[in-house]
């Protein structure tokens, strides 16, 4: 709901500067996790809200440098596959900031501040003084703000419009009276309906 | 384009449809061989009891892990995996705080008393899951032991038998009992010439160690306790400790596991002052469970003269101390196979 809330949003901003939702949006789909012990997909959306162009002056030809701000919207799902202890849902959104060098090399950091962690546990019983129950649809929610430093490669002109990998902190909060922190990778690819 | 659209969200929807059925698959209900996870949820904590083995009997043998820090799945190794899960069910418990535990409450609602009603609530959970008819026995190792005294203190109803595995009843106590134990196994190897200069450094950290009881000074014995259990199984006095997981070794997010680790330890040991504060030898007599005491005779970490404390204060009519004369801290792993003997022993006596 809110990812839809946010395109509606960005569907509007977009009309108002007189460029479509689609030619400012890059969809994104990849792998999300730590590698050794949780494994899961992402999906993804950026919406190009600014952009700056830097060229600079060569003497064979002009070089232009691209500094984008996006907004930045996901949702994904990762378990540990083995003893379903860590099967999750997350969805995250930011700003990513972005830049793209002459030879379509980009690096990127990214904050997310609004940030939601649900957790699904397998069978499981609660104990309130002697009753014992079984919890209808276990797991608990966090609130799960991360930040992420990446890299990745523009493809111009293409439907798959370039690769990414991202190193991502996320906490949660409150997680057994503290705040646990984790260290996740994300490496996927990009994808644009820019009508030709 | 709405078709491309379309094709790419049936893919993602397969993909995450494999991985919720892989994340499944692992799973075995067969009550001969059982292989489930399921989740205690009590007072603000959702935590996992990873439950192994044979439930035909309806026998089920809680083991609370060590630390404060530990983790359930680490004892799930060499014969306890091997024989007592074929003898009975093992349940291996991540208690409040630890390992793949979660939950949303504040630093006052951990302590030990919550966390023994913790357990309680384990074996309610177990009662009503396979059976009222189910017995349920209880194994403490190392902090362990506080838990599982803390627990029977409780509620003794739910459980059949009390496995005190180098249990600290008496946490306030081991300070001191960690200094005569270290001096003691420092004079006797330094007499049999076993790395005298290891044990020479011992005895000057214990001269030089506070009177009193610090946190500080509580830690460095500890350290001392740990690794001169190392330099014994070097100089070949205790067995060498194997750990044989089998094709299961614990594979859980490290970051978390050590997250927790210290966040319990913190909440615990250096808030709470756990090993200044808490001892039950008192109420041990209260304790009137059928019980055996198994310890290890090199134990430096709680040495083996609390052992004689357990058995001489425990209130129970039945009641055996078993010392593994090439052992420390942990039998299981210095002498698995007498271990696992011991214990199905006790329970196949007791069920």
């Amino acid at each position: 709901m809110l990812l839809l809330a946010c395109a509606i949003n960005l569907h509007g901003q977009s009309m108002i500067d007189g460029t479509s939702f689609l030619n400012r949006t890059a969809f994104k789909i990849g792998y999300y996790g730590d590698i050794q012990f949780e494994h899961g997909l992402n999906l993804g959306a950026e919406y190009l809200w600014k952009e700056k162009l830097k060229v600079k002056e060569k003497r064979k030809r002009a070089k232009t440098i691209t500094h984008q701000f996006l907004i930045n919207g996901s949702i994904g799902y990762a378990t540990n596959f083995s003893n379903k202890t860590d099967n999750g849902l997350h969805t995250y959104y930011g700003l990513i900031w972005r830049r793209t060098n002459p030879k379509r090399w980009q690096f990127n950091l990214e904050v997310n501040p609004l940030g939601y962690y649900r957790s699904f546990l397998p069978e499981t019983f609660e104990v309130k003084e002697d009753k014992v129950s079984k919890v209808k649809l276990p797991g608990r929610s966090y609130y799960a703000p991360s930040i992420g430093v990446g890299i990745g490669r523009q493809r111009t002109g293409k439907r798959r419009s370039g690769w990414y990998l991202n190193l991502n902190y996320t906490l949660r909060t409150p997680y057994n009276a503290g705040v646990l922190g984790g260290y996740s990778i994300q490496y996927g690819h990009r994808f644009n309906f820019k009508k030709k | 384009m709405q078709k491309i659209i379309k094709s790419k969200l049936q893919i993602v929807a397969i993909l995450v449809l494999v991985l919720s059925m892989n994340s499944c698959t692992k799973e075995n209900l067969d009550i001969n061989e059982l292989n489930e996870t399921i989740f205690v949820r009590h007072k603000k904590a959702d935590m996992p009891a990873y439950i192994h083995g044979n439930a035909s009997d309806k026998v089920f043998l809680i083991i609370l892990h060590g630390g404060p820090g530990g983790n359930g799945l680490w004892y799930r190794l060499n014969t306890i995996r091997t024989d007592i899960e074929k003898n009975n069910a093992v349940v291996y418990f991540d208690q409040r705080g630890h390992n793949n535990a979660q939950g949303n409450y504040s630093e006052k609602e951990v302590s030990v008393a919550i966390m023994a009603e913790d357990i309680v609530a384990l074996a309610k959970v177990i009662k009503k899951k396979y059976g009222e008819d189910s017995k349920v026995f209880l194994m403490g190792h190392s902090w362990g032991g506080t838990l599982g005294t803390a627990t029977l203190l409780k509620n003794q109803e739910e459980f059949s038998g009390w496995i005190d595995v180098a249990g600290v009843h008496d946490p306030k106590g081991l300070y001191q009992e960690n200094k005569i134990s270290l001096t003691a196994i420092a004079n006797e190897q330094i007499v049999l010439e076993n790395s005298v200069a290891h044990w020479r450094s011992v005895l000057n950290l214990v001269q030089n160690s506070s009177p009193l009881n610090t946190f500080e000074d509580s830690g460095k014995l500890n350290g001392a306790a740990h690794e001169g259990e190392g330099i014994l199984e070097e100089d070949k006095v205790i067995n060498e400790a194997i750990a044989d997981y089998g094709d299961d070794v614990p594979s859980d997010d490290f970051s978390k596991v050590s997250w927790n680790s210290n966040k319990i330890n913190n909440i615990l040991v250096k808030d709470q002052g756990l090993f200044q504060q808490v001892s039950f030898t008192e109420r041990l007599s209260e304790i009137t469970l059928p019980s055996i005491v198994l310890w290890g005779k090199y134990d430096l970490v709680v040495p083996a003269a609390i052992a004689q404390e357990a058995f001489d204060n425990l209130g129970s009519n039945d009641k055996e101390l078993f010392m593994f004369q090439k052992s420390a801290h942990n039998p299981m792993l210095h002498e698995p196979q007498l271990f696992s003997d011991k214990v199905i022993a006790f329970i196949n006596r007791h069920k």
